[in-house]
Formats: C-alpha cells, sequence, structure tokens
C-alpha cells in the first residue's frame, strides 16, 4: 500500500516537473517595474530654455515631466524612438499639464549637442520640450535603474530605448522600454498626473469562464459563465450537507 | 465517550502545531527584522518567509481548532478516528511539500497567490505545482475530515437540530447544545471555502497544462481566492468560539450556556453572512459591480455583530459580579475574546469602503487580523491545549501572572507597531520600506522587539503543555 502511494506520488511528480509552462513566463515586462515609486535623482540640469542652475526637480514641481534618455551620437534607436515620441505628442496639442525633458546620458554630449538636437527635430521653439544635459549623469542613470553599455568596437552604447514618467514630486510613476505607440504614453502620461487608469484583460476565446463579458463595441457589460462559478462551493456545500443528511439519517439514534 | 487513541492522536495535533508556531513566529520576526533593517535578506527570501508564514499560520490554527472540536465532540456523538488520522499524515505531507516549494523551490507569491502570480515564474519551475499540489493535498485532508465530523453530528441531529431552528418556538423539546449548533454552522462554511479552494487549484491546474489554450479570468480567480481565504481565517476563528462555549463555564464553575432563540438566530445569520463578506476584499476592483460590493460592506458589519455580540454578552454575563474560578485556561478564553473583538472592530473600520481607499494594503491589515489572531484565536487553541493537557496530568503551574503578562505585552506592542504603521499609510507587504517611510522601519524594529517577548512566552507555553501531551503519548491504556 505504502510502495504504491510512493509510485503513484513520483509519477505525479515526474510528470509536473515535466510539463512546460507556457502560460505566462516572466517577460522583459518587470524591466520596466524598476524603480516605480522610488525619487529620481535631482541632477542640476543645464540647457538652452533652462535658466543657470535649475535642477530636475524645479522641472518637475512645476509640471509632471515625461524624460526621454538618448545620447546624440547614436545610430542606432535614438532617432526613430524621439521621432515616434514627437509624433505621439504632436497628436496631443490640447494636453498641456507636462514637460517633455529629453536628456543625453552620454557624458561627452554638450548642451550644444543637444541644442542642434532640438533643432533638427524642429523643437527648438515648442514650450512643452527641453533638451538637456547634466553635470551628474551617473547619479540620474542610477536612481531610474537605466544601464547602458559601452560598446568600444562600434563606439556606441548599447541602450533601451526608455520614457520615464515622473510625477511632480519627483517619483518615477511608470517607465516605457521600446518605441511605444500613442496609447501607452497616454498611461504615462495619467500616471505622472497622478490619475488612476483603470485596466482589465479582455475576454478572449480562450477564456471560458469570465464573470462579465465587455462588448468594446456597445460599451455594455453582461455577466458572464464565471458567476456561476462565485457561488458554486456554497450550493456544493448545500448539496453534501443534504447528501449526508440523506445517507445517515436512517441509522440516526 | 473519548477513547485514548483520539486522546494521543489530540496530543499529536497539539504538538504539531506549537512546534509549526515557533517556526513561522520567527520567519516573523525575521520578517520584522528586515523591515527594521536590522538583517538583511533578499527579496526573494523576504517573501518566501512571508509565503510560508502565512499559510502555515492559517493552516496550524484552523487545524487547532479542528482538533480542540473534534475532542470535545466525542461528548455528544461518536467520531471518526479515521478521517482524524487522514487529516493529519495529509496536513504534515501537505506542509512538508509547502515548506519544499518555498524554502527549496523559492516559491514567494504570497498566502493568497493571486492570480496570475503563480505563474509568473521567478521561482524553480517545479515550484508552482509543488505549491498547488501542496494545497490540494491539505484540502483534501481538511475537506474529509469536515465531512466526516458534520456527517457524525447528522448521525444524532436532525438537519434543523443541528441548526437549532426549534428554538425560534416556545418550549422546544429537544435542546441543541451551543457547541454543536456553531460547530454544524462552521463546518458548513469550512466545506464550502475549501470547496471554493478546490475549485480555485483545477482551474490553475487547467490552465496550467493547457499550455496556453485556456486562460482565466482574473476576476473569477481573485473571487475564488477571497472566497477561500478570507473564510477560512474567520472560521478557524468560530472553531475556537465553539470550544469557549463548551468550556468557559465549565472551567469556571458556572452553570452550562444553553441555546436559546437569540443565540440560534444569531449563529444561522453568521452563516450568511460570512459566506459573503470576502466581497470587501475587491472593493480595488472596478469591474466588479457596485451590488457586490455593497453586499460586501453590509455582510462585513453584520458578520461581527451576532457571533460577536452573542459571544460577548454571554461571556460579560457570566463573569460580571459573579464568583469565577479563574484559572489559566479561562483567563486565555477571556483575554483572547477581547482581542478578537479588539480585531473585529479593526476589521470593521477597513472594511468600510471610504476608509478602505485609505486603509487598502496599508499594515492597518496586517494588524487587525494579526490581532484577532495572535491575540484572539491563538489564545482560544492554548486556553483548549493547556485545559487538556491539565485533564491528564495536573501541576500546579506556577508564575501564571507573569506567563501572561510576557504574552500580553509582546502581542500588544507587536501589534501596535502595525496599527500605528497603518495610520501613517506605511503600506504592507514591503520587504523594505523606501527613505520616505523613515519611520516604518523604526516601527519594524520595535515590533521585532516585543514580538520576541511574544515568542519567549509561546515557548515557555510550548515546554510545558508539550511536556504533558508527551506523556499522554507514551501512556498505556491501564495507566489512563
Ligand atoms: C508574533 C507573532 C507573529 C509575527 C512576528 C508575525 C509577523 C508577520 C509579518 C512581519 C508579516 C508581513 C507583514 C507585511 O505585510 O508587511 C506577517 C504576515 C502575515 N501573518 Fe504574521 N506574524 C505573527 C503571528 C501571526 C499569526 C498568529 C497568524 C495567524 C493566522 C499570522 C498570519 C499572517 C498572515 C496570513 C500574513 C500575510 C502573509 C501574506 O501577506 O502573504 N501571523 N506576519
Amino acid at each position: 500500500m505504502f510502495k504504491d502511494i510512493v509510485i503513484f506520488s513520483s509519477i505525479v511528480m515526474i510528470s509536473f516537473v515535466s510539463t512546460n509552462v507556457k502560460g505566462q513566463i516572466a517577460s522583459s515586462g518587470w524591466k520596466e517595474e524598476d524603480r516605480i515609486y522610488s525619487k529620481v535623482f535631482d541632477a542640476p540640469l543645464s540647457g538652452k530654455q533652462l535658466r543657470k542652475g535649475t535642477t530636475l526637480y524645479q522641472v518637475t514641481s512645476q509640471k509632471p515631466t515625461v524624460l526621454a534618455l538618448i545620447f546624440t551620437r547614436c545610430t542606432g534607436v535614438c532617432n526613430p524612438f524621439l521621432l515616434e515620441l514627437k509624433e505621439n505628442i504632436e497628436l496631443r496639442t490640447n494636453e498641456k499639464n507636462f514637460n517633455i525633458l529629453v536628456m543625453s546620458f552620454d557624458p561627452r554630449d554638450t548642451e550644444k549637442d543637444l541644442d542642434d538636437l532640438a533643432m533638427r527635430f524642429g523643437l527648438s521653439e515648442d514650450k512643452r520640450w527641453e533638451f538637456a544635459v547634466t553635470d551628474s549623469i551617473r547619479s540620474l542613470v542610477q536612481s531610474i535603474g537605466f544601464k547602458p553599455v559601452w560598446d568600444s568596437l562600434r563606439q556606441q552604447y548599447d541602450h533601451d530605448a526608455l520614457l520615464i514618467g515622473i510625477n511632480s514630486e519627483g517619483y518615477i510613476t511608470k517607465k516605457l522600454i521600446g518605441i511605444r505607440n500613442n496609447a501607452d504614453l497616454g498611461l504615462l502620461l495619467a500616471s505622472i498626473q497622478d490619475s488612476f487608469t483603470p485596466t482589465y484583460r479582455m475576454a478572449n476565446p480562450n477564456m471560458l469562464f469570465s464573470c462579465f463579458n465587455y462588448d468594446a463595441k456597445t460599451g455594455k457589460n453582461t455577466p458572464g459563465l464565471g458567476l456561476i462559478f462565485v457561488a458554486l462551493p456554497a450550493l456544493i456545500a448545500m448539496v453534501i450537507v443534504l447528501s449526508v443528511n440523506f445517507f445517515v439519517r436512517v441509522n440516526r439514534i | 465517550m473519548e477513547t485514548l487513541k483520539l486522546r494521543k492522536i489530540t496530543s499529536v495535533w497539539i504538538i504539531i502545531v506549537l512546534t509549526l508556531f515557533v517556526v513561522a513566529i520567527v520567519l516573523g520576526i525575521l520578517m520584522r527584522l528586515n523591515q527594521g533593517e536590522i538583517i538583511q535578506q533578499s527579496p526573494i527570501t523576504f517573501y518566501g518567509n512571508m509565503t510560508t508564514h502565512g499559510l502555515t499560520m492559517i493552516g496550524i490554527w484552523f487545524v487547532a481548532g479542528m482538533a480542540a472540536v473534534n475532542y470535545l465532540l466525542e461528548r455528544y456523538v461518536k467520531t471518526s478516528y479515521a478521517a482524524n488520522l487522514f487529516a493529519l499524515v495529509l496536513t504534515v505531507i501537505g506542509v512538508l511539500m509547502l515548506w519544499c516549494s518555498t524554502f527549496i523551490g523559492e516559491f514567494h507569491a504570497g498566502w493568497t497567490f493571486l492570480y496570475p502570480l503563480p505563474f509568473k515564474i521567478m521561482w524553480a519551475e517545479w515550484a508552482t505545482p509543488l505549491f498547488l499540489s501542496s494545497l490540494g493535498v491539505l484540502g483534501l485532508g481538511w475537506l474529509v475530515w469536515s465531512i466526516s465530523l458534520m456527517a457524525q453530528i447528522l448521525k444524532k441531529y436532525s438537519i434543523s437540530q443541528a441548526f437549532a431552528w426549534q428554538h425560534f418556538h416556545k418550549n422546544p423539546k429537544v435542546e441543541t447544545p451551543p457547541f454543536i449548533l456553531i460547530t454544524m454552522i462552521t463546518l458548513i462554511g469550512v466545506i464550502a471555502c475549501l470547496i471554493a479552494a478546490v475549485i480555485l487549484l483545477i482551474l490553475f491546474f487547467i490552465e496550467y497544462f493547457s499550455t496556453g489554450s485556456f486562460v482565466n479570468d482574473a476576476l473569477l480567480m481573485k473571487n475564488l481566492t477571497y472566497f477561500f481565504g478570507h473564510t477560512i481565517a474567520n472560521e478557524m476563528l468560530y472553531l475556537g468560539l465553539a470550544v469557549i462555549y463548551e468550556l468557559f463555564a465549565e472551567v469556571s464553575g458556572r452553570p452550562k450556556w444553553h441555546t436559546t432563540w437569540y443565540v440560534a438566530l444569531a449563529w444561522n445569520l453568521s452563516l450568511i453572512f460570512i459566506l459573503t463578506a470576502f466581497f470587501h476584499h475587491l472593493y480595488m476592483d472596478f469591474v466588479q459591480p457596485e451590488g457586490l460590493q455593497i453586499i460586501g460592506q453590509i455582510a462585513s458589519y453584520l458578520a461581527s455583530l451576532p457571533a460577536a455580540g452573542v459571544t460577548v454578552f454571554s461571556i460579560l454575563v457570566a463573569v460580571y459580579r459573579n464568583k469565577i474560578n479563574w484559572s489559566l485556561t479561562n483567563l486565555l478564553f477571556f483575554i483572547g475574546v477581547a482581542g478578537w473583538v479588539i480585531g473585529g472592530l479593526g476589521a470593521v473600520i477597513d472594511a468600510t469602503i471610504s476608509n478602505n481607499f485609505i486603509l487598502h494594503n496599508t499594515l492597518w491589515v496586517p494588524a487587525h487580523f494579526h490581532t484577532y489572531n495572535a491575540m484572539g484565536n491563538v489564545l482560544f487553541s492554548l486556553a483548549f491545549f493547556h485545559w487538556f493537557s491539565n485533564q491528564y496530568y495536573h501541576h500546579k503551574e506556577r508564575q501564571n501572572t507573569l506567563k501572561l503578562s510576557i504574552l500580553l505585552i509582546g502581542g500588544a506592542g507587536f501589534l501596535l507597531a502595525f496599527y500605528i504603521g497603518g495610520a501613517e499609510s506605511i503600506p504592507r507587504r514591503y520587504s523594505t520600506y523606501p527613505s520616505d517611510l523613515p519611520m516604518g522601519a523604526t516601527l519594524a524594529s520595535i515590533a521585532a522587539l516585543f514580538a520576541s517577548l511574544y515568542l519567549i512566552a509561546i515557548l515557555i507555553f510550548f515546554f510545558n503543555i508539550s511536556k504533558k501531551c508527551l506523556k499522554i503519548l507514551s501512556s498505556s491504556p491501564q495507566s489512563s
């Protein structure tokens, strides 16, 4: 008997171990969670539109800020990344309650380099955009959890295209890695303005037992099969009580 | 009549519970020391310890209540030794599997293992199925045990008698003892929440093995998780209350308590409220319809009224201006009821929707549930353990006041740090606190100190009670 149990349990355990978990293995998505709700380093900034001695907190305290980290000699992602950001921001002409701060993480970049970059993108006159450098870039990138790696062969940094949302108190509220669409940018802007964004995974054909079925076309939410499962434990418990009562009543003393 | 076998198995339960309790408290103190920056644990170790601590604590105080109820139930009906033993074996196997998944496999999704966290593999891949299976093993053992106890009650009492419905009429012919009524109501709640756990585990496993062709609805999984988690955490308190109803008057030298119409009504209503109060865990889930949130709030208010109101009233009537034979047993019961009520008030404050916006996921949450557990339910069970072991090996115990004082001072200081932290919006489940919340670390260090006092008191109880239980285990039929 004991031997059978051991053999059976071993088979069950081995089958678990050999099963692949395809479902939802942690992805690079966790990188976006790093340093969320921690304070960004209050770096001194220098840029054309900034007064001398301005610090990052002074910029963020005026308006929540979207920080883009780039370097001007980049031959890779920085240009398409900035271009996409510019286009997405242009779609939000009515939204003025935020700054976009573009900063270089390459200590070789000067205020002039960033100025030229702003000009190239036609952003030097746009009040929402600031281009700046800092002499404390190491502390700044460390506080953000951004880790560019210098590749001496290509004379380039290996780095993520990173947007950081910073609220008016200087806290990092959201990060976006990669070139992202306007909807994602909307989530970042909402987060720096400290507004709650309700998100919920939509039902899909593989989700058989959802509690509610939301119809995106009509905006209506109808009860789904899942609700039955919420009531099921109480119902099954009642059935068990009644069945047990039925079977034992013959022996009732 | 209780048998030697029952006495021995109850002793084994007690020794296991107290041993695991000491280990789980040490894990708790380590967590507070880490939050206080006195020691440094990696987040994985912290959250692994938190998961082990939470589940072990819930598990042991549930089985402690069940073992006590099983022992006392033998006064009224014959219980099944086989079901008791089955639950014991499965509990030991389940705990070993659980600890393997957390300590070796580094599974650390918290005791509520909220979907989809178990599938976000940040630990050994085998740890997720092992963790879920450990819950399956524990749940199976406890479900069989609960159904068996209920079946034994129903062999003697009809359903309406077990629910004490005859007490709604004048001069009922048969009296349902309060112990039977509360046990019956509680067992049904326990069975319902264990079935919720079974459904939850089945859904987890279907998704796990479906390799992506089946996914679960997060809202359904959260509802089921709290149907199980919230309900079992409350039902284990009710098991403790059943023991109080049976023993408090007896050990105090007072007449036995009887079931009246209001006691029957209160406990019948409790069953409904306790099965719907869990909705208050979903206040932040905006997709849950408002109606269910309101049910959650109303049920939370009402769940505390009948059981708490009637029990507190009964205890106060029993002790007020009456001569009581105070002993360690009824003192523990009495202080435990006070702890339960204080924790319950903290819970009701948090279950009020407008307050929940502020207190949600702050240290207020562990504050209230630790109050009615560490200073409520634990004391109910310690009282039973003490009474049980003293029945067979009675020594005049010295320094009861000292033991109780250390327990009280340690417990109160430990809990106060949680409450102050909660009122200061310090978040729960943070392995270390950000520098903006310096109070978090200070409170945690103070809490660790007081929790160590609590541990000292528990160790004294542990040695005194276990010594006697070991003697019971080695006793023969002749010596008994
Ligand atoms: C002196 C004894 C105890 C100490 C030092 C202790 C300590 C702790 C700590 C530090 C936490 C994490 C709090 C946080 O969220 O930051 C915790 C969580 C918890 N404790 Fe205790 N505790 C003790 C007794 C108990 C008892 C008696 C129970 C009984 C049921 C219990 C059940 C739990 C549960 C369920 C959690 C939640 C775990 C999770 O969030 O996954 N604890 N405890």
